[in-house]
């Protein structure tokens, strides 16, 4: 079976642009893994996520070459209409996405235009809200929202829709701590429930490190690394690309080095806490 | 430096986003303000130049009551950076972006020339003199944003979640940034939901909750309070978490992995 | 700018009034816009106007009517000059520059109760095209949207320094200009990002899209109208065969 995500050899340059943006790029996402991509800001992490759900190059145009499958079907040849039914899509910038004039029919926005029958829409706009605990919100007004409560809506606007790929551009930037953590488990849960497959785009890795199944770091359009979250943060040259090493693995890395840690998986702090106490006695 | 006295707002749609505020911070302090989703934190900064003016209460800034005084002249002594940096660019250059609030100010052509200067070589700019502010990445936006107000030297500088879009590179040189306006002696104010970034800086920590706050002080309790960082939603720093999971451990918890390896290090030689 | 959003832009409100169907508020409204145009004296249209500031009572929008009305009544100064200067006719040129703030308030009463996913709607029922249907109602639900732009903008450049109420007219018009550009390229980058938003979530996807909330006619809801219908037609043949005014 073809897996979720075929990138092969893609190069995207935008018009007039000195080089670019995204460059001999190749990956391959098996249905139902968790992928973060990280890199500098400005190496084309956005640009990569359009070419996945179509806006590249239905919506841009520029030089484009190699290609790009989801599904095993190529995004080239595919209608935008169908594309995005399959591809959930959250951008990085809240406000210009939620549009309608209250949140409940923006969650619903995308259930109306597939044509989903009213009660079942009701029951899934409902779930997403609650989801993404964001009840009580239903009837303001999105504009009249806080920066993060804003940016629930529009995840739950995205997961309502239920794709099978989704792809999240910055997700918990806006999110406070704890509803940035919930989500990190939504996004686990959902994998686990409906084999749904995700692409994140995300610098603070502390908190997604513990459910992704691949890390993918960019610089300057080309893929430089390509390995689970452990062997790349353990490895020597994550941090050269700008990936922020969470604490408590900076830390574990150190002592390991002095042969205090292990080093078969990323600790959490109580776990990393609870191996230090256990050598202790 | 800053003082609220019990300060509450109400929007035109009836949601009250301050309840009875009172807070006071005082001149070169470092403050963190951290809290849920929609608790509160832009309302309440938005206060401290005027930009809103409290429904109840009063907020005075630097002996002014902001209900007295114009949001421009208040600006001379406080500079806030909000989120959104695409509100504020308008210039055709990036020097005469950050010379703008400088003329506003009435520098003289030569201090001017000198405050840009400093400012694009303090946040790597330089190369983008002469583009246009809107050429330039997220990243870079946000940073000419900070430049600009950095250069009219104020005394309080407010943040507002200044590690978005941000890379670890350029988040650990803000942080540098923000340590550097400390020692200065400058008030800063950062309003962040990156704990983990806010950590090593050990602010002053704020906590707020339905427009009120529920809790301050140094970074170093705050932080160790889990029914309290529970209840308004904010995570406990990695390092606070492994630390209060020892059993064996230092009178104060680990400000980075640096510090906490030579904790362990001591240890291992006795 | 003050007109505008004190006439025209919708804000929540909790009344009976806005509760009931947009088609019998549209109803309502054109039924008020036309007895506007068919009355033929000054107190006809008062009558009317009454009408009108009763519907705004019901709404709890009295404040906001009352405040549209005055800053009409400004524009209808110049209608009645022009119209004093040209018929020097009192009574007539009077009867114009009422008629023009009765006809802004009931259209305004229509605007300011209704909000831009009823006005959707509304158009629907019509049968309008999806695409003027949807690109009419973003437009509307973009005031707000651009309002509150305009103030985080200015917030923004008031906080370096810039005075917007200081200087002659010249400099105050020059000092716009910080907040007019980003506004400008705000709205291009919107509306860029809201295209590409709309197509990732399936705009146009099947020819009948559903809808999450449905606008059911409810017992009050036609019970009103058909009130409403009879008040006009009782109002329209009181004033033409009743009461003694001579047919012109
Ligand atoms: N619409 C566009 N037109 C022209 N150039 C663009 C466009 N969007 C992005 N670019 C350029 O393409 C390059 C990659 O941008 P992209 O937005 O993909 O980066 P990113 O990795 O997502 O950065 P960030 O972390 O700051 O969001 C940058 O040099 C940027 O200036
Ligand atoms: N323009 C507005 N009109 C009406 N209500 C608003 C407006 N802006 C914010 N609110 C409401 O006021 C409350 C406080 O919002 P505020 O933006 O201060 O929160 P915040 O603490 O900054 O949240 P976040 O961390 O999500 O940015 C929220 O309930 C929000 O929905
Ligand atoms: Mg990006
Ligand atoms: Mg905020």
């Amino acid at each position: 079976m073809a897996d979720m995500l075929e990138i092969d050899r893609l190069s995207f340059r935008y018009p007039e642009a000195p080089r670019e943006a995204v460059s001999g790029f190749d990956l391959r996402i098996p249905q139902g893994e968790i992928v973060v991509l990280a890199g500098p800001s400005g190496c084309g992490k956005s640009t990569l996520l359009r070419t996945v759900n179509g806006l590249i190059p239905h919506m841009y145009s520029g030089d484009y070459a190699g290609d790009v499958r989801v599904g095993g079907a190529s995004v080239k040849g595919s209608d935008m209409r169908d594309l995005s039914q399959k591809v959930g899509f959250l951008f990085q910038n809240p406000e210009n996405q939620i549009f309608m004039f209250t949140v409940e029919r923006d969650v619903a926005f995308g259930l109306e235009n597939i044509g989903v029958p009213r009660d079942e829409m009701r029951e899934r706009v409902d779930e997403a809200l609650r989801l993404l605990g964001i009840s009580d919100l239903a009837q303001r007004a999105p504009h009249e929202l806080s920066d993060g409560q804003k940016q629930r809506v529009a995840l739950a606007g995205v997961l309502a829709m239920k794709p099978s790929l989704v792809i999240l551009d910055e997700p918990t930037s806006l999110l406070d701590p704890m509803t940035a953590g919930d989500l990190v488990a939504l996004v686990a849960k959902l994998r686990k429930d409906l084999g749904t497959t995700f692409v994140v785009v995300e610098h603070r890795l502390d908190l997604l490190v513990k459910v992704a199944d691949r890390l993918v770091v960019m610089s300057e359009g080309k893929k430089v690394l390509e390995g689970t979250p452990r062997d790349i943060l353990f490895g020597d040259d994550a941090e050269r690309y700008g990936v922020a090493t969470p604490a408590v693995t900076q830390l574990q890395k150190m002592l390991a080095r002095r042969g205090l840690a292990t080093t078969g998986t990323l600790l959490t702090p109580g776990e990393l806490a609870a191996e230090l106490k256990g050598r202790n006695r | 430096m800053i003082e609220f006295q019990g300060v509450t707002f109400v929007h035109q749609n009836g949601v009250k986003a301050l309840d009875g505020v009172t807070l006071k911070v005082e001149a070169g302090e470092t403050v963190a303000l951290v809290g849920e989703n929609g608790a509160g934190k832009t309302t309440l900064v938005k206060h401290v130049t005027g930009l809103l003016k409290p429904t109840t209460g009063k907020v005075i800034v630097d002996g002014h009551d902001t209900k007295q005084t114009s949001t421009a002249s208040l600006s001379r002594k406080v500079g806030v950076a909000f989120q959104n940096p695409d509100h504020q660019l308008f210039s055709e250059s990036v020097e005469e972006e950050m010379s703008f609030a400088l003329r506003n100010f009435g520098f003289s052509p030569e201090l001017v020339r000198k405050r840009v200067d400093w400012g694009l070589g303090l946040f790597g700019l330089d190369e983008y003199r002469k583009s246009s502010p809107l050429v330039l990445s997220g990243g870079e936006k946000k940073r000419l944003t900070l430049a600009c107000i950095l250069a009219w030297d104020p005394d309080v500088v407010i943040l507002d979640e200044p590690t978005v879009g941000q890379d670890s590179i350029q988040k650990e040189k803000l942080a540098g940034t923000i340590k550097m306006l400390r020692s200065a002696g400058k008030t800063v104010v950062v309003v962040s939901h990156d704990i983990e970034f806010l950590w090593p800086i050990q602010p002053r920590v704020v906590v707020m909750k339905s427009g009120r706050v529920v809790g301050d002080g140094p970074a170093a309790l705050v932080m160790q309070d889990e029914t309290l960082l529970a209840s308004a939603r904010v995570a406990q720093p990695q390092l606070v978490e492994l630390y209060r999971g020892l059993s064996e451990r230092p009178p104060g918890p680990f400000v980075d992995a640096l510090d906490a390896r030579r904790w362990f290090e001591e240890r291992m030689k006795r | 700018m003050m007109w505008l959003s004190g006439g025209f832009v919708f804000r929540r409100g909790d009344s009976p009034y806005h509760r009931l169907d947009p088609r019998v508020k549209l109803l309502i409204s054109a039924l008020m816009f036309v007895s506007t145009l068919l009355v033929r004296s000054f107190y006809e249209l008062l009558a009317v106007i009454a009408v009108m500031v009763a519907v705004a009572a019901v709404a709890t929008v009295l404040k906001r009517v009352g405040r549209t009305m005055v800053l009409t009544a400004t524009f209808s100064a110049f209608i009645f000059v022009i119209n004093i200067v040209f018929t020097r006719n009192l009574e007539s040129s009077v009867l114009y520059a009422v008629r023009f703030v009765a006809i802004v308030v009931s259209t305004s009463l229509f605007f300011i109760t209704t909000s831009p996913d009823e006005l959707e709607q509304v158009m629907k029922t019509f049968r309008l095209p999806r695409d003027v249907v949807f690109a009419f109602v973003t437009a509307v639900r973009f005031i707000p949207v651009m309002m509150l732009d305009t103030i985080q903008i200015m917030d923004a450049q008031k906080s370096r320094g810039l005075e917007l109420e200081k200087g002659n007219i010249f400099r105050r018009v020059r000092n716009m200009i910080p907040v007019l550009i980003p506004l400008v390229v705000n709205s291009v980058v919107r509306s860029g990002e809201l295209a590409e938003a709309m197509e990732s979530r399936a705009y146009g996807a099947v020819p009948r899209p559903t809808s999450l909330v449905q606008y059911k006619s409810s017992v009050t809801d036609k019970v009103v109208a058909l009130a409403a219908l009879a008040l006009f037609i009782a109002g329209a043949y009181s004033f033409y065969y009743i009461l003694p005014v001579q047919l012109p």
